[in-house]
């Protein structure tokens, strides 16, 4: 029986995968972005500060753009080889090549700072425009897929380059003589597929492989004015599915959506 | 000697011909041959085991497995490591180590910070001898070789056990911005020096220290 792999500095590689569930990033004087806590193990001397300080101030204005989220990240800076894992999720890197990639926000682990991270108007989701290298941590293995495409809300990761993402439901499921007859009884039920999200236009769509939500980051309030969409207070469970869990039958929101 | 090996990354399959090894208690899900499980007080380390453990608060209940045939453990859908020690000592907190050759010694000794930082109290298990272990972690462990030249700075949260002969200290990256919450997210590290080998899982346990 061979023993297990053993990583040294020098055979730990450099800013890729060591397996799927960890990645290594060499830092030679330069910095990464991570979210606060994700990072597992370091040779070398590494400094992790809080953005927004100091001399890291300007961080704030050339990285962020947005004071409102950025006290959850922390800029490495050092030189040495790191080692970022999340809860055991599968983690993968992907290069932007002046693109830009909107992902949900508890899906991004780490980033370059030649990438700029900004909110996005989808609340819960944040947009990285530039050229850089980034990581995200998905439940299973990330499936990359063409448009156009309907997806299930849970399995959402991220798009790229500028599809136009909009909500699908399955009106005829819900309404007519059978829809009614379901609601009323529940006998059929839903699905639990009625509602979609969907993407037209050019561009790919990043989808994990499981249902299951990763926790969400806060991703700062979007200011509350006219024309802002997404309510301002509220962060955290949203979605069809949030909250408790439905009863056979019951359509919840949708029931009212479709007048039923 | 048994023999250990991983049937899948979450089960463990020990090959035994008439010899022993002391598992957690109740991990065994399958067996094929002859097997008897014996309960074993005090990690089966005597009497002196039983006053330690209980002292140090670093319980460990366990079963000897004696027999022949193929017994296969797993707990709790964990990740498995095998740990092969050829003389030299494994440090493992007693919840993370399922399975051990019978003929390796356990024990208990002080860990201080690194422990408190981790909330697994002030001391940990030893294993030592000649023979192999299992080790569970979060997602499968990383193995990081620490190096007279390469120091090697780990997260408590994600520590699962190191052996060889290092040196641990306890090292702080809180500044005072730590203390208006603002700090960098790593405020508790642990220092490891010398020569040996470090295994850190791809997660990190809720720790006293987690998110300053």
């Amino acid at each position: 029986m061979n023993g297990p792999v053993v990583y040294d500095p020098v055979t730990l590689p450099a800013d890729d995968n060591v397996d799927p569930y960890t990645f290594c990033v060499e830092l030679s004087g330069t910095r990464w972005f991570l979210q606060k806590g994700k990072m597992i193990a370091y040779y070398g001397s590494i400094a992790f500060d809080g953005v927004g300080h100091g001399r890291l101030d300007r961080l704030v204005r050339t990285s962020f753009h947005s004071p409102l989220h950025a006290a959850d990240w922390v800029v490495a800076e050092g030189s040495g080889k790191m080692l970022l894992a999340d809860r055991a999720f599968d983690v993968n890197s992907y290069d932007l090549d002046d693109g830009n990639l909107t992902i949900r926000s508890g899906n991004l682990l780490a980033f370059q700072p030649s990438l700029s991270l900004k909110q996005s108007i989808v609340p819960g989701f944040v947009t990285l425009i530039g050229t850089g290298t980034f990581v995200a941590a998905s439940n299973g293995p990330v499936v990359f897929m063409e448009l156009p495409l309907r997806v299930d809300p849970q399995a959402l990761v991220g798009w790229a380059d500028c599809p136009s993402p909009c909500h699908h439901y399955d009106h005829g499921y819900l309404t007519g003589v059978l829809g009614g007859v379901r609601a009323l009884t529940g006998i059929g039920g839903p699905s639990g597929e009625e509602h979609q999200f969907e993407f037209v236009g050019a561009g790919t769509v990043l989808l994990q492989s499981s249902e299951a939500l990763m926790p969400e980051q806060p991703t700062g309030a979007a200011p509350d004015e006219p024309g802002v969409p997404g309510p301002a207070a509220t962060s955290g469970d949203r979605g069809p599915q949030g909250g408790v869990p439905r009863l056979p039958g019951q359509l919840g929101d949708l029931q009212r959506r479709f007048g039923l | 000697m048994a023999t250990f090996r991983l049937h899948s990354g979450k089960v463990l399959a020990v090959d035994l011909t008439g010899d022993a090894v002391t598992a957690r208690n109740g991990s065994m899900v399958a067996y094929d041959g002859r097997m008897t499980f014996k309960r074993l007080t005090g990690g089966g380390e005597g009497l002196r085991g039983v006053v330690t453990r209980r002292l140090t608060g670093e319980q460990m209940t366990v079963m000897e497995v004696r027999g022949e045939g193929t017994c296969w453990f797993a707990d709790r859908a964990s990740e498995i490591n095998l740990v092969r020690l050829t003389g030299d000592t494994l440090y493992v907190e007693a919840d993370s180590l399922l399975a051990a050759d019978a003929g390796l010694r356990t024990g208990t000794t002080f860990t201080g910070l690194r422990g408190a930082s981790q909330g697994n109290g002030l001391f940990t298990t030893t294993v030592r001898g000649h023979g192999q272990a299992a080790i569970l972690s979060d997602g499968p462990a990383v193995v990081l070789r620490v190096a007279p030249h390469a120091p090697l700075v780990v997260d408590p949260g994600a520590y699962v056990a190191h052996q060889g002969s290092l040196r641990q200290s306890f090292q702080s990256g809180a500044t005072f911005r730590t203390l208006i919450g603002e700090g960098g997210g790593e405020a508790v590290q642990i220092r490891f020096e010398g020569d040996g080998l470090v295994y850190v899982q791809p997660s990190e346990r809720t720790t006293v220290a987690g998110d300053v």
